[in-house]
């Protein structure tokens, strides 16, 4: 385990990258509503620039509460360092940006989110970054797709919406054999319920726009640093261990260590792309994560019940929870997330596709949008929305079928839950009776 | 930059500024299993205002490669060698906690290669705790954890960092878990001659001093100051990381130390 405080990790939630400002003694992270800070003179401001001190210029590269919320994520995850971005998906973009250039290339699994397939297929190949796309635990396929010019394997701990398991310690044992980083978006997880530094990712990135926030009112992103690939032995990554022509030179592995990626990324990419995280978000995010673990827990247990009686119910077809006994990601689940993993689940419906629309739109408590992880209990149906850009081969290989209904579990009273629910279920029985 | 010495690739850094003899020089040491990146919110900022720094990993350390030294005697005969190997005249020589045993060893044995020591939460000697030894014994990663918790201040231990985003406590495991801490740790613990080299060396010197120290308390440090007949700074708040957990305060006392030294030899 990879610590980056030793305070545990319900006490980092609440008080970690902080301490009470001396001028006003502010108990709460202030929010940093400011896009510069004055410099003391000339020669201070020079130095900031050129990294002969830390500290803040612009909030496009760094802000103060931001840098508190990255820190707390940092420390949460076990990490050397965290950035944070506009979203989750800027957060992947800077990910992979960092890592490839053009003519490099890199593995993902198949089953991911559907907007980060498109970035992989169709965005980052106009950058000249092609993408192999792989059954993540299919240990020969990773091994037979790794290329000279491969500089990253990409997966999610908990797919999305097919809900399969990573096999981190299989899958970045593998990776590192070739010198290759694993990347890991955790944002099904939370470091609540699993840390993938801990089990050998080397780079972890969260949507904190869902269950880390909770609240979903903010959009953001984080990249976390595990800090302990070594990117002068791998060979792959002049990048890192070059001189950065921008920068007079610098070679961020010599100069930064085991905090060289979140450095490079910061003085690129926050500086390039300027996807930075807004103060206002940063203040809010912190919020949710002052709870978040109290919230998984119930979101976990509200999970569980529901899929228990899911189970029970004649018009459920099928139902999918990585810890579900019945799955072959069960044992692995319980090894990479003994608290539980996660809250989402799916399950198909009576009535297929229409069937799946019938249930969705009769709910009353549980809301149909584009979003996981809120507090409020979400349902979605990704074939006809999140991934709809997808083909049918595409689809069927993210593990998505048609009268897919993916549920995001709430912390709500989970009889009200089901109350909800077997309103839908009503719903799709009389469309699945009258077909 | 990398340079041979004893027959191994020694690797030091220098500010991000190639290396020039002609310029003041200040050489950084760092403490046990650590390596030059202790320094690096004090080294760039000397590399880009009129010095050239050297900033080297001990032997077996980080980016140097060979054996580790096993004696603080032999660490100050190593640093002599590692300044011949640069070209470099004399030396301003700043040592964090047993860099600045190191320092003192280099001191005695090579005092013409000096212009001025610097201590960085340190004292005359670092008696090194027996669970610790053994901790580092078996596992440098078990180690760093028990070294890092009691060496760094509570403000880093509320994960507080001079550079926006970053963990140093997460950092200098990474770095300390890899490098040969047992080593170290013996090495200091067996060295007993700072009271005699102190009373034998004459070189402007200063102690920096952290009044959180756990590692290497500031008592220990004042009372071996004045052996020393070293000027002392004490930084509030901080803990034995000072380099790291209080940049800016360490780096202002270098300064002032070094550039003083520095514009009265202009002026002669």
């Amino acid at each position: 385990m990879s610590r980056s405080s030793y305070l545990k990790p319900d006490t980092v939630a609440l008080h970690t990258g902080y301490v009470p400002e001396s001028d006003h003694g502010s108990r709460a992270v202030p929010v940093y509503q400011t896009t510069s800070y004055v410099f003391e003179s000339v020669s201070d401001g020079s130095s900031l620039f050129n990294v002969e001190q830390g500290g803040h210029i612009y909030s496009r590269i760094t802000n103060p509460t931001v840098a508190v919320l990255e820190q707390r994520i940092a420390a949460l995850e076990g990490g050397s360092g965290a950035i944070c971005t506009a979203s989750g998906m800027s957060a992947l973009f800077t990910a992979f940006i960092t890592l490839c250039s053009a003519g490099d290339h890199l593995i993902s699994a198949t089953q991911i989110y559907g907007s980060t397939a498109t970035l992989l297929k169709h965005t980052i190949k106009r950058l000249g970054i092609e993408c192999s796309f792989i059954p993540i635990n299919d240990e020969q396929a990773l091994r037979d797709a790794i290329q000279p010019n491969t500089k990253m394997v990409f997966c999610e701990s908990i797919g999305n919406p097919g809900l399969e398991i990573a096999n981190i310690p299989a899958i970045s044992a593998i990776a590192h054999e070739a010198g290759i980083p694993l990347v890991v978006d955790a944002t099904f997880a939370t470091p609540t319920l699993c840390r993938p530094i801990d089990h050998g990712a080397d780079i972890v990135v969260h949507s904190v726009t869902k269950w880390m926030g909770g609240h979903g009112v903010a959009i953001g992103g984080a990249i976390v640093d595990g800090g302990r690939f070594d990117w002068a032995q791998s060979g792959r990554f002049p990048e890192l261990t070059e001189p950065y022509a921008p920068f007079h030179g610098i070679r961020f592995w010599e100069e930064f260590g085991p905090s060289a990626l979140a450095m490079k990324m910061r003085a690129e990419s926050m500086r390039d792309v300027g996807a930075a995280m807004s103060p206002h978000n940063a203040f809010l995010i912190l919020q949710g994560l002052e709870t978040l673990s109290l919230r998984m827990k119930q979101h976990v247990a509200n999970a569980a019940q529901l899929l228990a009686w899911l189970q029970q119910q004649e018009s459920v077809t099928w139902t999918n929870y990585p810890d579900m006994e019945s799955n072959p990601s069960h044992a692995l689940a319980a090894t990479l997330f003994p608290q539980g993993a996660g809250s989402m689940l799916c399950f198909g419906v009576v009535g297929g596709r229409a069937g799946g629309a019938a249930f969705i739109d009769s709910l009353q408590l549980a809301s149909n949008l584009a979003n996981v992880g809120d507090a409020r209990t979400l349902v979605l149906h990704p074939a006809s929305t999140t991934h709809s850009r997808l083909t049918v081969d595409d689809m069927q290989a993210a593990g998505i079928s048609e009268d897919m209904i993916r549920v995001s579990v709430g912390i709500e009273d989970i009889a009200d839950i089901k109350a909800d629910f077997k309103r839908g279920f009503k719903a799709a029985q009389r469309v699945a009776g009258a077909a | 930059m990398y340079l041979d010495v004893r027959g191994n690739k020694t690797y030091a850094a220098t500010g991000g500024k190639e290396f020039d003899n002609s310029l003041p020089t200040v050489m950084f040491v760092h403490g046990s299993g650590l390596d030059h990146r202790s320094w690096a919110l004090q080294t760039r900022w000397f590399a880009y205002n009129g010095y050239s720094v050297l900033a080297p990993d001990l032997p077996g350390h980080s980016l140097s490669d060979g054996k580790p030294l096993e004696s603080i005697e032999d660490m100050g005969a190593w640093l002599a060698e590692f300044i011949r190997a640069a070209g470099a005249d004399s030396v301003h020589a700043v040592g964090h906690s047993q860099g600045f045993l190191d320092v003192l060893e280099l001191a005695r044995q090579a005092p013409e290669l000096l212009k001025s020591i610097t201590g960085v939460g340190t004292a005359g000697a670092i008696p090194v705790n027996p669970a610790l030894i053994d901790a580092a014994a078996n596992s440098a990663g078990a180690a760093a954890e028990m070294l890092l918790m009691w060496g760094f201040g509570p403000d880093a231990q509320f994960g507080i960092s001079a550079v926006p985003g970053m963990q140093p406590i997460a950092i200098g495991r990474q770095i300390m878990a890899r490098n040969p801490l047992y080593e170290d740790l013996v090495a200091c613990n067996n060295y007993r001659e700072g009271s005699a080299v102190a009373k034998s060396i004459d070189l402007p010197s200063q102690l920096v001093l952290a009044r959180k120290d756990l590692l290497t308390p500031f008592k220990a440090g004042m009372a071996f100051a004045e052996e020393l007949n070293a000027s002392v700074t004490i930084i509030e708040r901080y803990g034995h990381m000072l380099p790291i957990e209080a940049p800016r305060q360490t780096l202002q006392k270098l300064r002032e130390l070094i550039g003083g030294l520095e514009h009265s030899s202009e002026r002669k």
